[in-house]
């Protein structure tokens, strides 16, 4: 709105008009790269995670079956172990070496193989039938014992009835042998132990409320005004001031791994280690000149210790009430302003205290995805200004994939 | 042998938008001298490179922002005003009212061609050389065209008191543009 003619004629002069410019592109140069590794660094941060419930998932899928190791361990031996199923005369047979020959001729790693393997006995009925008189028989007989005593060991496993011609085949467990309800018993048995009585991993990420429009005016005062530097000093170069604008929160992000241990059937305990990351805005005095709207970031890293009681309890749904304690350390805190960037260190730790409820629902056997709503309160303890310090008491909404080990 | 020429302004659009390093310095070198001089009408020579460096940050922040509607100068124009302001704001210096009270009424009307005499570039350093708050008003009111209700509201005062300042801003620029010109003679 330029009504005047001088104003006109200054205006025409200045239009336009260009002029060398410092070379400042070092600068925005350096500018551009702070930004683009915080985009990378959000990036990964979101990949990891999703590496890391996929890496979990995959362990779960190719574990393979619990069991498995212990219905092949009486055919190992069996093969392996001449011992257990040659009668003594069978060692005198032709065809078949003496007993001792074989074991000195097993390779060494068959032989410590045999002696890590576990007791035989319980896991291959069907084939060892001790003597009436002699039910000491049935004790486990490790290969080691086989190799210094095969004299006391021989006779005992097998019967005379089932020796083997010494042309025919010898006899190896399989599953015709286990008895008919050996699978349903194991594996049951196994069901009713991991529903009641399992530990858990869980993968959490979790969102806590800030105030409804996001904004919050923030009053100065001594108790978490409380950036650090140095010996403990409270910084004089930067300072929280609420002069132009109030101060606004960001949602902050948490993002864990935590294990749980069962207590009893009902009770559980958990521990693990929690990531958080604050972002708040606002007015700050560096070396006592306003910048407004300043970006802090705050990244704690923290270990929360939780109790839980499980007072629903189907196999695909649990309902529980928890409470937990947590520590988080800021192990980062940055001011960025402008293109400046500054960070300083912050002393001592956060304390909060969590209750809420969960549920729980388990898509498959050993893997679930839960859901915590619930209440949390960071106690006063001086640490920088965020969501925490100005809205100390919080509701928490984690959720999280949980799997059963 | 840089490929500036062979780069449309709507190539160096796309390019800094998609976070191309080369457009974004090319882009750079276009617009550098262009909006210098703009920073150092709000801020005087010595504030105006800083602001030089954060307004061309935001330009690369946001101009995936621009839909091509006006021009793309003007657009850039703006953020390396609204930074410059953000500045000032930052310093406080609009309220130092020193600035505005004790500043001279000036009186006369300048003599026609003397305004032709003086280069482009010293009426800029005359404009920088006014107090900060006589300035701003007549920046925003003489070269971008704002109501004295906006520049009140841009600097969070009256509009009488824009106009008052706006006056005293003209007065200063006329009475040292008569000087320079009789110092030139």
């Amino acid at each position: 709105m330029v009504t005047n003619d001088f104003d006109q004629r200054l205006r025409d002069r200045l239009e336009g008009v260009t002029e060398p410019a410092p070379d400042v592109w070092e600068g925005i140069s350096k500018g551009l790269e702070r930004r683009r590794r915080k985009v990378l660094f959000r990036r990964f941060t979101v990949a990891a995670a999703a590496a890391a419930a996929v890496l979990a998932l995959a362990l779960l899928v190719f574990r393979g079956p619990r069991n498995g190791g212990q219905v092949e361990a009486p055919v190992q031996i069996a093969q392996t172990d001449p011992a257990v199923t040659a009668p003594a005369e069978a060692s005198q047979s032709p065809g078949i070496a003496p007993i001792e020959e074989q074991i000195a001729a097993l390779p060494q790693q068959a032989m410590a193989d045999a002696r890590m393997s576990k007791p035989v006995t319980p896991k291959k009925p069907a084939v060892v039938e001790p003597a009436a008189e002699e039910p000491a028989a049935i004790e486990p007989v490790e290969a080691a014992t086989v190799v210094e005593e095969p004299a006391v060991t021989t006779p005992v496993v097998t019967t005379p009835a089932e020796e083997p011609k010494a042309d025919e085949p010898q006899h190896l467990l399989t599953e015709d042998d286990l008895p008919a309800d050996y699978w349903t018993r194991e594996e049951s048995s196994e069901k009713s132990h991991n529903r009641t009585h399992t530990s858990q991993i869980s993968i959490l990420s979790n969102l806590t409320t800030v105030s409804s429009d996001g904004d919050l005016l923030y009053i100065p005062s001594a108790s978490h005004a409380s950036s650090q530097s140095g010996k403990g000093q409270a910084t004089t170069d930067i300072e929280p001031t609420s002069e132009a604008n109030a101060a606004k929160f960001y949602v902050p992000l948490t993002f864990g791994l935590q294990v749980a241990f069962p207590l009893t059937d009902r009770f559980s305990v958990a521990t693990g280690v929690t990531y958080s990351y604050l972002v708040s805005q606002y007015d700050i005095l560096y070396k006592k000149v306003l910048y407004e709207g300043a970006y802090n970031q705050l990244h704690y890293v923290g270990v929360p210790v939780s109790l839980s009681y499980r007072f629903v309890q189907t196999p695909h749904v649990g309902v529980y009430a928890s409470v937990s304690g947590a520590a988080e350390k800021c192990v980062g805190q940055r001011y960025v302003f402008g293109s400046n960037v500054a960070s300083e260190k912050v002393k001592g730790l956060q304390w909060s205290a969590k209750a809420g409820i969960g549920v729980e629902y388990w898509f498959i056997p050993h893997m679930g995805i839960y859901f915590d709503p619930s209440l949390v309160y960071f106690f006063d303890n001086k640490q920088p200004l965020s969501i925490r310090t100005q809205q100390p008491l919080q509701a928490s909404f984690e959720v999280g994939l949980r799997f059963k080990i | 042998m840089r490929k500036t020429s062979t780069y449309t302004e709507a190539d160096l659009i796309s390019g800094c938008a998609h976070g191309d390093r080369e457009a974004q310095r090319m882009l750079y070198e276009r617009y550098a001298p262009v909006m210098y001089p703009v920073c150092v009408r709000y801020l005087g020579r010595e504030d105006a490179k800083d602001i030089l460096q954060e307004g061309f940050l935001t330009v690369f922040d946001k101009i995936g922002t621009y839909k091509g509607e006006g021009s793309f100068e003007g657009w850039m124009r703006k953020i390396f005003v609204n930074a410059s302001l953000m500045h000032i704001r930052k310093v406080d210096v609009l309220r130092r009212t020193e600035d505005i009270d004790e500043t001279p009424e000036t009186s006369g009307v300048l003599e026609h061609g003397v305004l032709e005499q003086i280069s482009s570039r010293e009426i800029l350093d005359l404009v920088a050389g006014l107090p900060v708050g006589l300035r701003s008003v007549f920046n925003l009111f003489v070269m971008e065209g704002y109501s004295h209700a906006e520049v009140g509201a841009l600097l969070g005062i009256t509009e009488q008191s824009s106009r008052s300042q706006l006056s005293r801003a003209r007065s200063l620029l006329q009475e040292k543009i008569k000087q320079l010109y009789h110092g030139n003679k």
